[in-house]
Order: C-alpha cells, then structure tokens, then sequence
C-alpha cells in the first residue's frame, strides 16, 4: 500500500518543490539538476517508453490483420510503415560513407529521402485540410444570432481581408461607401420609413464624395477605415488585452494545479 | 426575387463539399495565373527589418528553426529571406533546431541560400549547430553553457574545430536571435528563458494562428516586431526586394479570403431569410 | 493538520524565512524576491480556500455547461449503443494539460464504466498511454467494473502530430463515436479533429489552455472549456471540497490581481503625470 500512496506522493512532492525554489537560488548544484539532469531524465524514458507505444500500435494492428477485422488492409500499411521506418533508421543507411547518427539528415540517405518523399508531403496534406475546414467551418458557425456573434464576424471580415495584399489596395474611400449603405439599410429597418431612408444615404453619399475630392482621394486615409490600419488595431489592442487576460486566467490554473499536485490535494494520478 | 431568394436558400443548406471544391479552385486558379497584387508592409514587419538593418557587420546571428513541413509555407519564405538578409549585411548566423523536422528545413534553407546563391563557407560564415531534444531545456543550455548542449554539429564536426565559433560558450555572446516558430517550443520560450534574462535582441516570424499570443511580447518589446504567417513573410520578402514563394502565394490566400467572406455572407443572408420567414409564419 | 498546527506551521516557516533574509540571504536570487513573495502568497490562499472547503464551508461554482454535458454526452453513447472517444491532447505528461486531461479522463471512465459504453482512448505518447491506462483501470475498479477494462482501451497511434490527427479521423470514420471529449493540450489539428467529428454527428465537449485553438474548438464543438474552466473541471467532477477550495482560491487570486492591475495602473498615470517618484513597471522589471 506504501507503494501504490505515500511514495509516489512523496516522490511527487519533493521534485516539484526542488523544481519550484530552485528558480529562487544560486546553487549549482539545484540548478543543474533542474536544468539539465531532471529534463535529461524525462528524455531518455519518453525515448525508452516510445518502445511501448510501437509495440502496443504493432500488437493492435497485428491482431487486426490476423483476424481479418473490418478495415484490416489498412492495418497492413501501419506495419508496412513502422517497419520501414526502423529500417530506414537503424538498417539500412543508403550512403555509406555517412556517420550513423547523422545519416538522418545527410544528404542520399534513405531516411532523408523517406522525410522528404513520404513524411513532408503527408504533413503538407493533412495540414492543407485546414483550409477547406475553416472555409466550411466559418460558413456554418459565423452567425450574426446576436451583438458579440455580429462584433466577431466583423472584426473578421477586417482582419481576412485588411491582412493580405487585396486589402491594402482597397481604398478606404471604398468602405465609407459600403458604411453609408449598411447605415441606409439599418435606418431602413428601424424607421421603415423611405424618406428617412433616402435621406441618410443620400447625405451620407454626398458628405463621403465632398471630402474625397477635398481630401485628393488618397488610399490610406482616413486612417479607420483603411482596413489593414483597422486590422492592426484590432490586434494590437482588442486581441492583446483579451490574449493577455486569457493568458493571466491560464497561467493561474496551471500554477493551481501543479500547487495542488505538489502539496498532495490532487491525487487522481494514484486513483483517488 | 422570389427565385433568388430560394436559391440564397439553397446555398445556405449546400454540401460542404461543394465549398471545398470551390476553395480548391480559387487557391489554385491564382497560383497558375499570378495577380500580382502589390505588397505593402506593416509596421510589425518594419520592425523585423529594421532591427536587422540596425546590427553592425559581422554580428553573429543566432537563427533557430521550429517548424515542420506543414508549417513550410509559412515560415519557410521568413528564413529563407531572414538568411538572405544576413548574408547580404555580412553576419555569422548560427543555426539551431528545437524541433527535428526543422533541422531538416533549415539545411534545405542554407542549401539554397548559403551554397547556391551567396556560395558561402560553412564553418566561416555559417554553421548548422542542428537539434537537440529537450525543448525548453535546450534554451536554457545554450543561455548558460552551449558547449555543454552542443559538442558536435549536425555534421558530427567537434565545435572545438570550427573557426566561427570561437567566443561563442553562451547565448550572450550572440548579437540577435531570430525564432521561426510554428508552435512549442518556440518563440515564447526563446523570450522567457532566453531574451528576458539576458537583453539579446529578438525578431521573430510565426504561422498567422500564433500571431496572437505573441503579440503581448511586441507589445511589450521584448520582441522586436513579427512576421506574421505568409503575409508577414510576403512583407518581408518585398522589403528585401528580393520575392519568393511567400509572395507568390498571396495572389491564391488574398482570393481565397475573400471567397470565405462571400460565403460568410451568404450563410448570414440565408440565416436571415429563414428568420424572417418563421416569424411570419408565426404571425409576428 | 488542525487550524490551530496550521497557523503556528506558517508563522514559523515565516519567521524562519526572515532571519535568513536579515542574515544575508545567502544563495537566494535577490532579484526573485517579488516572485518568490508572490508564490508563497499565491499558495498560502490556495491552501486557505482548501482547508475552508474541507472544513465544510459552504462554496458556490458557477454552472459549466461543458462539464455538465459530459454525463449527457456519456449516455447519449449509451442510449446510441456507440462508444465514446476521448482524446487527451498531443503533448506528454510534462504538460500541466495532458495531466489536466489524464484527471479528467478518470472521470469519464468512471462515467463509461458506470454505464457500460464502451471507451477508445487514442494516445500519442507513450508515457500518456501508461497513465491514462492506469487512470481508467481505477476508475474501472471504483466503479465496480474491473471486468470491463482492456488494455487496449487507450492505444498508441503515433507521436506525430497530423500521423496521429489522420489516425483518430479513422477511428472517428469507421466507429462513428456518439460522443467526442477532448481535454488536453492541442494545435493545428483541433480543427481538423473537430469538424470530422461534427461530420458524424457526434456531440462534442473540448478542453483546452491552448489560447490559438480555443477559437477552432468554440466554433466546431458543441461545449467548450476555455483556459481556466479545463483547470476546474476536476473540481467540478469529482465535487471534492478540497478540490472546490482550490478553484476558489484561483478566484481570490485573480481578484487580487485585478485590484493590483488597476493600482498599478493609477501609480503609472501619476507617475507619468510627475506626482509620485515610483515607477511600478521599473520595479515590476527587475529580473
């Protein structure tokens, strides 16, 4: 019992307070182990434990082929490439004359050419799949429901467009203009009334034409509504300062919890 | 109307797959005939360039390479022209990896840029130091003793008989630190272990979706401007005047933006349509 | 420890802590002391708000929508006759996240054993694998239910980030899971997770700290845990009183910093405006 509660506690407590203080003093000796010997440790038994994990992911697959579950075909490529991969890393070098150890990253080895034939375009492939998720994803979820749901989706609209080159050639003439019209077609819904309508974007057209030929029509200026001058903004200080809180809120929860690991409240890593 | 409005409708309730063929269509029409829309600067990217631009010749340059071939678009451009620029001002860079597949990447980098274009020494004008395992650890080696993390290149060449680094036993004696970084470990560990301990001035360039929580560290200065994703890296690119993959890849995003804001708002029209038509049919 | 062992333990270890200071604090990293103040404050308010909660005081937590939809994710998967897949993150266990992720999967266990549904566990480290292993045969135990627990609950993919992405797509495919949670520390491919599992209409509860992808999370989950409220979630679910103190006490911390956002702040304005000689940030700085 000693085994499965109090020494993994203990053990628990006393790495975490050595790691806590010794942020807090100068000697070496503490430093050192915090610094390289502990994240040493960690390395060589995720390196050692990886062995685990492929002997768990060939037992599985395995046991799939041999019984000839549902999608077993798959499970042929799984072995066919782990198999591979220990060959390319510990067999066969490819070139000769390079260095086992290096020979990962050499030039003519097949390890290299597995990287960049096989490992880079399949990373590429799946990462690409993000686009057409956050097309799709945005399509489904942007919904003007409510005042936040409408302040998101047009603060991302400014930031999609005023981030890439389109949106600095778009003149900010071009948004007073859509603005008039957005306004014309609010007053319209809460007036329901023509003239007020006709009105507001009539005025609203005129004043925008007037200052632009008294302004030269430059394209950046006014400054708010020059969308990558806007996008900036938006960046700089909305999103820092919700960043900056969210990261406050964070940086609380895992100081919390690790508090609560070290002095032994939390102790759901032993079953409790 | 009647008709458009059914179809608006319609176009609400559309397979997704639908969409991803047409995002397909409008990313790849772009890249096979070029706008060539021109690039403007910001000002975060202003500042990566300038404090390059500031450092006296010869400076040694510490470059370090977190991404992987799934962030290669982003980043990639961002060293390749960070390298570039270096090379052209006469600086020593020094390359280290805290990720595996960017040793990778940088070599293919410095192969491009250091052998083809400038036809530069390696271990005179620059040296790949390579990756070590350890993340955060690996900063805080090299900030108190790199010899101790590196005793070998990526070439297995003992440090000891490289010219260039003579002087080097510790991240102070670099003069900037450049961190493309595409996630963790990364930029905000190069700045909490690293920068804030020491001074060394740094620039960064990141994928656009961690632009947000390292822009707190521009803010604050303690990162001196960023590039942020392919724009950041399209940006850099033309103020070096020297354009790649990153600016020829802006035509297909800018396109590509703004058909997801077509859609933005066609879903939204629809939305309200249907609206609408409940409520009527409620008798509101 | 009674109250009374408690108070008399703290001025001790504060008096302690003084004479080594007025001795010359030697070995201490003088700069630090801010910080060091600080954490020792922090803690002491935890440990405050926990003993007061397992002194049976009584302590009010917010309704967590995401937490609450766990039970009801769990016998929608019952009802469905589907299984439930959880996903903890992709990072180790050196991550507070995946160990935040790890606890919640205890709970879940203790959920799926309880209702007989039938749980995957896709892992993409080994270390992971192991603890999350151990996590569910407890809960396994607890519940009554030993029998049900296989090893091969929670499996290894791979330690590579879009190889492992691809690989629980798969299994999402194939088993079409009623129930999708994902607690843990995640980047690109959270989205790429999400919208898979919302193609096969699973219900979806995520939780993460990992600030870019909460966006991708809140827009193609169904609940989602936002940065702290992952933290509590082993609070919530265990309704322990220890647990619930520790969650308060958070909340007292952060009250106390935004108290002293907002000083800090007037001390700059006057500061700047020349009426006060301190400046706060200069002070804040020191390393």
């Amino acid at each position: 019992m000693i085994w499965k509660r109090q020494i993994p506690i203990l053990i628990v407590g006393v790495i975490g307070f050595v790691t806590l203080f010794a942020n807090f003093t100068t000697l070496h000796g503490f430093k050192s182990f915090v610094n390289d010997d502990a994240t040493q440790w960690f390395d060589i038994l995720a390196s050692f434990a990886i062995w685990l994990g492929g002997l768990n992911l060939l037992k599985l697959q395995s046991q799939k082929i041999l019984k000839k579950q549902e999608g077993w075909e798959y499970s042929v490529f799984a072995v066919i490439g782990l198999i591979f991969a220990l060959v390319a890393g510990f067999v066969i070098k490819g070139e000769p004359a390079v260095e086992w150890g290096t020979h990962v990253t050499a030039k003519g080895t097949l390890f290299k050419w597995m990287f960049t034939y096989m490992v880079a375009p399949m990373q590429a492939t799946m990462f690409a799949l993000l686009a057409f998720y956050v097309a799709s994803a945005s399509y489904r979820a942007f919904r003007i429901r409510n005042f936040e749901a409408t302040l998101l989706l047009v603060s991302g609209i400014i930031i999609m467009i005023g981030r890439v080159p389109l949106g600095s050639n778009i003149s900010s003439w071009f948004c007073m203009y859509l603005l008039v019209l957005i306004a014309g077609v609010t007053v319209n819904s809460i007036f329901k009334n023509k003239q007020y309508t006709a009105i507001s974007v009539a005025s609203g057209l005129i004043l925008v034409t007037v200052s632009g030929f008294i302004m030269g029509w430059p394209l950046d200026q006014p400054g708010i509504f020059y969308l990558p001058y806007l996008q900036e903004w938006i960046y700089k200080f909305p999103n820092v300062a919700g960043a900056r809180s969210i990261m406050i809120g964070i940086g609380l929860g895992i100081f919390s919890t690790s508090v609560r690991y070290i002095l032994g409240i939390e102790k759901s890593y032993i079953g409790e | 109307m009647d008709f458009l409005i059914n179809t608006i409708l319609k176009l609400g309730k559309v397979d997704r797959r639908w969409i991803f063929l047409i995002i397909a269509f409008v990313v790849l029409i772009p890249l096979l005939f070029p706008l060539s829309l021109p690039i403007r600067a910001t000002a975060t990217t202003q500042l990566v360039y300038d404090a390059v631009e500031k450092l006296p010749h010869g400076s040694k340059v510490l470059l370090s390479c977190e991404y992987g071939p799934s962030t290669k678009p982003e980043i990639h451009p961002m060293v390749i022209s960070f390298l570039k620029h270096c090379f052209r001002n006469g600086h020593k860079v020094y390359v280290t990896c805290l990720w595996p597949d960017g040793q990778f990447l940088a070599d293919e980098a410095l192969d491009e840029v250091a052998n083809n274009e400038f036809q530069l020494t390696y271990g005179i004008d620059y040296v790949m130091l390579g990756f070590r395992p350890g993340n955060e650890a690996v900063v805080k080696g090299i900030v108190s003793d790199l010899r101790k993390v590196y005793t070998i290149d990526s070439r297995g060449t003992k440090i000891t008989e490289i010219p260039m680094m003579d002087g080097i036993t510790k991240f102070e004696d670099f003069d900037f630190l450049f961190s493309g970084s595409a996630g963790y470990p990364g930029t905000i560990e190069w700045v909490q272990y690293a920068v804030d301990q020491t001074n060394i001035p740094m620039s960064t360039g990141t994928t656009s979706i961690q632009v947000n929580e390292v822009m707190p560290y521009v803010q604050a200065g303690q990162v001196q401007g960023i590039l942020a994703g392919m724009p950041g890296a399209a940006e850099y690119e033309n103020l070096i005047g020297s354009p790649g993959i990153g600016t020829s890849g802006m035509d297909a995003q800018s396109v590509a933006h703004l058909v997801i804001v077509l859609f933005i708002v066609l879903g939204n029209l629809g939305y309200f349509i249907e609206r609408n038509r409940e409520k009527k049919q409620r008798g509101y | 420890m009674n109250d009374r062992e408690f108070i008399v333990g703290s001025i001790v270890l504060t008096v302690a802590f003084l004479l080594y200071w007025f001795m010359g604090h030697p070995h201490f990293v003088e700069e630090r002391i801010l910080q060091f103040s600080l954490v020792i404050i922090f803690s002491g308010t935890l440990i405050f708000f926990t003993r007061k909660a397992k002194r049976g005081e009584e302590i009010f937590l917010r309704n967590i929508p995401g937490l609450k939809a766990v039970e009801e994710a769990v016998g929608r998967s019952t009802e469905m006759g589907k299984p439930v897949l959880f996903v903890p993150g992709i990072q180790d266990m050196d991550q507070v996240e995946t160990v935040a992720g790890v606890i919640v999967l205890g709970h879940v266990s203790k959920m799926t054993a309880r209702y007989e549904t039938p749980l995957n566990v896709p892992v993409s480290r080994a270390i992971v694998m192991k603890a999350a292993r151990e996590a569910c045969k407890e809960s396994y135990l607890i519940e009554g239910h030993p029998d049900m627990f296989h090893d091969d609950m929670v499996h290894y993919v791979t330690d590579e980030q879009f190889a492992y992405a691809a690989g629980v797509n798969g299994i999402m495919v194939r088993e079409k899971p009623a129930a999708c949670i994902y607690m843990g520390k995640f980047y690109a491919e959270s989205l790429i997770l999400a919208e898979t599992g919302n193609s096969i209409g699973a219900i979806q509860i995520a939780g993460t700290a990992s600030q870019a992808q909460i966006p991708f999370f809140v827009t193609a989950c169904d609940y989602t845990l936002i940065g702290e409220e992952f933290f509590a979630a082993s609070a919530y679910l265990s309704e322990k009183p220890e647990l619930i103190g520790g969650v308060k006490g958070q909340d007292m911390i952060k009250m106390g910093i935004v108290i002293f956002i907002l000083f800090g702040v007037i001390l700059r304005l006057m500061f700047d405006a020349g009426f006060l000689n301190f400046n706060i940030i200069q002070f804040l700085s020191q390393k």
